[in-house]
């Protein structure tokens, strides 16, 4: 018999357990949101992001944003981008190209600045979801040592819990269709040593947000 | 990995000798004990309350429907491109990581830490193989580097204190010598980050799998389970069977518990879902992912009455409650699981016969059973296998004695109040030189007996009350 059965088989002849436990009538979420209006959504999760030491930047126009982006590169000569149909910036790949800054291949490990977009962002834990798919690859938001994720009002919802049964709603299919989901909630950190949080332990070190205007 | 907590009373011995380790682990616990507080009460003491139960449930529910669990998880791993392998045991699951090895040529392996890895001492396997396997949590590196084992669940360098990790950084990594917790942390992902370029294939255990979409899912805080995940072309997941859980729901609660029991944390920086191998039209991710789904004596204890210890999520935060793994700290307890979970999984795992002290090695005061977040009934299991020890025979000859002794005076009250007029007589002549007591006199003070016993005393109130009644 294969480990496989056997394992079933052992499983199956125990008696069942906890078939005495009740089921819970209603599902509570981690944490509790009151006002879940649009303003008050994209004030909790700046907050929050904040609390994670992201730098949560609000641009009155997507001018504004580009220039937030350039002096984040500084006088770096390239950067690492996901293709920027899917990063909601206008007018980003013509300033990168206007200040002589190039694309570099997607998993460059030298590179300094990654910029993307992302799928959702969560206001009850300031994080963002990163959602691995064709042209959003994860490497621009791990490797390098600074992250910009842009990011619109309208991507902003309540929490995990929300998010997964939207997942659900449909069908959880699209859910499955990508190899790999990544919340990230703050820079990489570690407190490994003595218990002192130091920030980049792998991955970035930096995570800027840009929030664009509505 | 080797089993050595018989040895648990002179290894707290030991370890009480070492002020480095007593500091580091007693800041460290009662750091992420009073942050775990704030954070699982942070919306009162009420909702604190319901998520645990939420997450004990959700838990047990999918124990309840293991088999079935798994059958449906294993098929929908398969359906998102996952080839599923079952290891009934340790070695087996090791030879199929070192079977992959080989067929994916892999010379540089990565690791992303895990506790079932620790288990079935994987690291050594594939060392006798050579193969190289690089930990790359920063915990894990500094003990993986100083050749030591995790000292606890979550933080396995807990019990290194900044200047041996310094010296250990200066003398395997080459470090500038620092006292800067920051330069030595860079130093590591300088030293790693190369690793992971080079790497051909990655290993990670798994927090949950959500069996309704065959999703393996992992935390880390530091990037390097993502790093591992995503870089090597093959990647290795290897997962506890007990590790399921129904629905994506259930996932969103447990996940979040997770870290807020751990150390106080709202979300983990990296919380990872892996749905199988990069797809067609994707650009990154491995080419090919296996999870290997491990038994090594799950099923055997689920058909005990132990089967609530399998609902464990990890979390270290019995650990960090328990006032006995604060002063014996992780390796004391001599295998892979330390602390008060650690003091139900070793007997369970390895045999009570194996794990003897363990189970006394708890004053039972509850504060694991009232911090853990899936309500596992700790101090219950830790008596039950008390009672054990005694059934099998595995308890002290003089414990024996002592019980039967109990047992006879209880029986006649004559030998009980002898037996009272004897203690206070003895220890009024005898002092702090009790026979038999070296162990607790030597570190405390024997308590005086009271002059009349309690029965005395209540004849006598008895007596006095209705002299005055009358």
């Amino acid at each position: 018999m294969s480990s496989r059965d056997q394992i079933l088989k052992k499983l199956r002849e125990a008696p069942q357990p906890f078939t005495e436990v009740a089921p819970i009538p209603e599902q509570r979420h981690m944490v509790p949101l009151t006002d879940t209006s649009p303003e008050a959504l994209r004030s909790l999760f700046v907050e929050n992001a904040e609390k994670l030491l992201c730098v949560v930047q609000q641009p009155q126009d997507t001018e504004e944003a580009i220039e937030a982006i350039l002096a984040l590169i500084g006088t770096d000569k390239n950067v690492t981008a996901w293709d920027f149909a899917h990063i909601p910036l206008p007018g980003l790949p013509e300033a990168l190209d206007n200040t002589g800054i190039a694309v570099a291949e997607s998993n460059d490990a030298s590179v300094r600045v990654g910029i993307t977009g992302a799928a959702t962002a969560l206001a009850a834990t300031g994080s963002l979801v990163m959602v691995n798919r064709a042209g959003q690859a994860s490497y621009q938001s791990l490797l390098p040592e600074v992250h910009i994720a842009v990011l619109t009002p309208d991507q902003i919802t309540t929490d995990l819990e929300d998010w997964m049964v939207e997942q659900r709603q449909q069908g959880l299919d699209r859910f499955r269709e990508s190899s790999n989901t990544t919340i990230v909630s703050g820079p990489s950190r570690t407190g490994d040593i003595a218990m002192e949080i130091v920030m980049g332990a792998h991955g970035p070190a930096e995570l800027h947000i840009i929030l664009l205007p509505d | 990995m080797k089993v050595n907590a018989n040895n648990f009373v002179p290894a707290v011995k030991d370890n009480l000798q070492k002020d480095d380790v007593q500091e580091a682990v007693h800041y460290a616990t009662k750091l992420a004990y009073n942050k775990r507080l704030g954070s699982m009460f942070e919306y009162g003491k009420e909702h604190g309350e319901g998520l645990r139960q939420q997450a004990a449930e959700a838990k047990r529910r999918a124990l309840r429907n293991l088999p079935d669990l798994l059958e449906k998880a294993e098929a929908n791993m398969q359906a998102n491109g996952i080839e599923v392998l079952w290891a009934a045991d340790a070695d087996e699951a090791n030879r199929m990581v070192v079977e992959i090895a080989r067929q994916t040529e892999a010379e540089l392996i990565v690791k992303s830490k895990s506790m079932a890895t620790e288990e079935i001492g994987l690291n050594a396997y594939l060392e006798q193989n050579d193969i190289t396997v690089v930990e790359t949590d920063l915990g894990e590196l500094i003990v993986q580097l100083d050749g030591d084992t995790p000292g606890h669940l979550v933080t396995p360098a807990v019990h290194k204190s900044k200047d041996s990790i310094r010296d250990l950084f200066v003398r395997e990594l080459g470090m500038e010598p620092t006292d800067d917790a920051e330069e030595m942390t860079m130093a590591a992902r300088r030293h790693l980050r190369k690793i992971f370029l080079n790497a051909d294939m990655g290993i990670s255990g798994g927090n949950f799998i959500i069996a309704e979409t065959g999703t393996v899912c992992l935390v880390t805080n530091e990037g390097n389970a993502r790093l591992t995940t995503v870089l090597p072309k093959v990647h290795v997941a290897i997962v506890g069977i007990e590790k399921l859980v129904d629905t994506v729901d259930d996932y969103a609660t447990l996940t979040q518990v997770l870290p807020r029991s751990a150390i106080g944390q709202t979300m983990p920086v990296y919380t990872h879902m892996l749905n199988g191998p990069r797809r067609a039209d994707e650009t990154s991710g491995p080419e090919k992912v296996y999870v290997i789904l491990l038994d090594n004596g799950r099923s055997r204890i689920y058909n005990t009455t132990y089967t609530e210890a399998l609902a464990c999520i990890r979390c270290g935060a019995c650990l960090n409650a328990c006032p006995v793994y604060r002063i014996a700290s992780g390796h004391a307890y001599g295998w892979v699981y330390p602390g008060p979970i650690g003091a139900i999984l070793t007997p369970l795992f390895t045999g009570l016969e194996n794990a003897k002290p363990l189970p006394h090695a708890s004053s039972l005061c509850g504060s694991c059973y009232e911090v853990c977040p899936v309500q596992i009934n700790i101090p219950a299991m830790l008596l039950d296998l008390r009672r054990d020890l005694v059934k099998e025979g595995l308890s002290p000859q003089l414990w024996d004695w002592g019980m039967k002794g109990w047992a006879l005076a209880f029986s006649k009250p004559g030998l009980f109040t002898a037996g009272g007029t004897a203690a206070r007589l003895g220890t009024g002549l005898l002092g702090q030189n009790i026979p038999f007591a070296g162990a607790w006199t030597n570190s405390r003070d024997m308590p005086e007996f009271a002059d009349k016993s309690f029965r005395q005393q209540w004849q006598e109130r008895q007596k006095g009350s209705t002299d005055e009644q009358s």
